[in-house]
């Protein structure tokens, strides 16, 4: 029902969007707070005529559940822009990544500097040097904390990670890299 | 004059007022009295008339003394949370810099900026500083600039932006000066432009922060004008009444280390995952008191004992979820033995009605706290934060 009623928002906001791609299909996601280390990643599909497809992952976000806690708590209610998308990052994070908008939480506390993301290297490789927890590597349920950035899992083959870049680009049409702009690109609720 | 502890809406007041009851019926017996502090339930009350010290709301100081004062601006922290303090007093006691937020154009957080119309760059707000003095004298200290932190000589060291403006797009970018006074001029102690903010003085040295891709934080210490080095990875949770040490929070927020700020060696550490009782994380911008340091918790409050070579947890208080889903920020120990701490309390908006902030006052002994009434969230109801007017005086 709720994902619905999103559909409904996205569609009455698509005219507003910037244009990605004048072929693609109208593609976004929702990101559903639960918990921390598990609330569902969705991206949806608009093919017309009522006709709407989503996928759905496992994903984390934050440390807390306050919005306004800086480098701590999980991101804010509300649509993102996307601002960028990159294969090979090279950043404090790395590798495929979503750079998404900055936000106000609901005392005025910007959130900025966010992404979907994961942990993984710069070349999409896995760097597990130590017996703890290492940035650029996929050790299990833990690395979906975050300082507020959305997160999904990097194991297995395909990864969740791959799914969701694969997906956005196959569903959008949208095959751009770097910084450029997609309106209404993520809905986070809850 | 809106008043600081104004009433707000029944509905809120009634849910709170009827959480607490159930929190201390379900809790069972509170209030047992003992020497030494046990980790346990807080067990909290409305009628916190006065917290101790000053505090910030929206337009409004409220002094030690229960004395109000109009501000030149409204408090905001907008720029930085609770990572640095809305409001500082002075080492002399005399000034009080306080961070404002001017908008420029509302922005709607439930919707995306392409949908409003806001381009990249467009202009949203501008951060400034003002300082209070105890004449009543408003007045700002630099536009553009946000979180600050008084030397104990009477300089004050902010991030003022590179472009005033904060804008829709990626990076507020700023460096990170010092003013040796209110009136004086601007020293650049980091230059390279970078999402700073800034935290506190230990002693001579200045501990700030630099916000990553990720919001990832680094905390840096500057040794001078230029002289800055990497402290840690991570967010502080205290400094040391001397000056000396900090108490870093890791980036996970599941272990924290006192580190010794001038060689930057790590003299203890602590995972409070397998501590006794465990802990799913703490947070940064607590307090430390003799050999006490309090930081916010994932139940509530986490109380460490520290020592030369050692850090233990001592306490946790656990705060009803139901009453204060989102915990408490920036505690303060506000007696010289470290057994009164007072804190903030945001309660997120739910059910249609608007985010919420309290200032509790608890006696970690009696596991007893007081709480003001709601203020608006947006008000910025927060503790003055008068470190270094303690340490001045000492």
């Amino acid at each position: 029902m709720k994902m619905r009623g999103a559909i409904t928002a996205v569609l009455a906001a698509a005219a507003l969007a910037i244009p990605a791609n004048a072929s693609a299909y109208r593609t976004w996601f929702e990101f559903t707070r639960q918990s921390n280390l598990w609330s569902p990643l969705t991206i949806a599909t608009d093919y017309g005529g009522g006709f709407v497809t989503t996928q759905t992952w496992r994903a984390g976000s934050g440390t807390s559940t306050d919005a306004c806690w800086v480098a701590h708590g999980w991101l804010p209610t509300g649509w993102y822009d996307l601002w960028g998308h990159w294969n090979n990052y090279d950043g404090t994070i790395k590798g495929r990544v979503f750079y998404l908008s900055n936000k106000p939480c609901w005392n005025g506390t910007w959130r900025s500097e966010l992404f979907i993301h994961s942990e993984e290297t710069a070349a999409q490789g896995q760097y597990c040097p130590t017996a703890y927890d290492d940035p650029y590597c996929w050790e299990g349920d833990y690395d979906y904390h975050s300082n507020g950035c959305v997160k999904v899992s990097r194991a297995g083959n395909p990864s969740d990670l791959r799914l969701v870049h694969d997906g956005w680009h196959s569903r959008s049409g949208d095959y751009r890299h770097g910084s450029f702009g997609v309106g209404n690109f993520l809905y986070v609720r809850g | 004059m809106k008043r600081i502890f104004g009433a707000r809406t029944a509905a809120v007041g009634a849910a709170i007022l009827a959480a607490g009851v159930a929190a201390v019926v379900g809790f069972g017996v509170f209030g047992a009295h003992g020497a030494v502090p046990r980790t346990g339930p807080l067990s909290v009350h409305v009628g916190l008339k006065k917290p101790p010290g000053a505090v910030v709301r929206g337009r409004t100081l409220v002094d030690e003394k229960g004395g109000r004062r109009e501000l030149g601006a409204a408090v905001s922290g907008s720029m930085m949370g609770p990572l640095s303090p809305v409001a500082v007093r002075s080492s002399n006691g005399e000034l009080i810099a306080y961070n404002t937020w001017q908008e420029l154009r509302s922005v709607d957080a439930d919707r995306s900026f392409s949908a409003q119309g806001i381009k990249e760059g467009a202009a949203l707000g501008v951060p400034s500083l003002r300082v209070l003095d105890d004449q009543g004298k408003d007045s700002v200290l630099a536009r553009g600039a946000y979180s600050a932190a008084w030397r104990r000589d009477g300089a004050i060291a902010f991030v003022r932006g590179v472009d005033p403006v904060f804008r829709a797009s990626p990076t507020y970018a700023g460096q990170v000066v010092v003013r040796e006074s209110v009136h004086g001029r601007d020293v650049s102690w980091a230059d390279v432009p970078a999402h700073y903010v800034v935290y506190a003085w230990a002693g001579d040295r200045l501990l700030f922060y630099r916000i990553g891709l990720g919001e990832k934080t680094e905390m840096l210490v500057a040794d001078g004008p230029g002289k800055i080095r990497s402290l840690a990875e991570g967010t502080a949770i205290a400094i040391s009444p001397d000056g000396t040490r900090v108490a870093v929070l890791s980036e996970d927020a599941t272990s924290v280390r006192v580190v010794d700020i001038a060689t930057g060696r790590e003299q203890s550490w602590l995972d409070v995952t397998t501590a006794t009782p465990s802990l799913r994380w703490v947070a940064y911008s607590g307090s430390w008191v003799g050999d006490h340091i309090v930081a916010p918790a994932n139940t509530g409050l986490a109380v460490f004992q520290v020592g030369p070579d050692s850090l233990k947890l001592e306490q946790v208080l656990g705060l009803d979820q139901a009453q204060f889903p989102a915990g408490v920020q920036e505690p303060r120990f506000v007696d010289d033995s470290g057994n009164e701490i007072a804190a903030s309390a945001d309660v997120p908006p739910a059910n249609g009605s608007g985010g919420v902030s309290f200032l509790l006052e608890c006696d970690r002994v009696a596991r007893t706290c007081e709480r003001t009434e709601a203020a608006p969230a947006k008000d910025w109801l927060r503790q003055v934060d008068d470190t270094a007017t303690r340490r001045g005086g000492q």
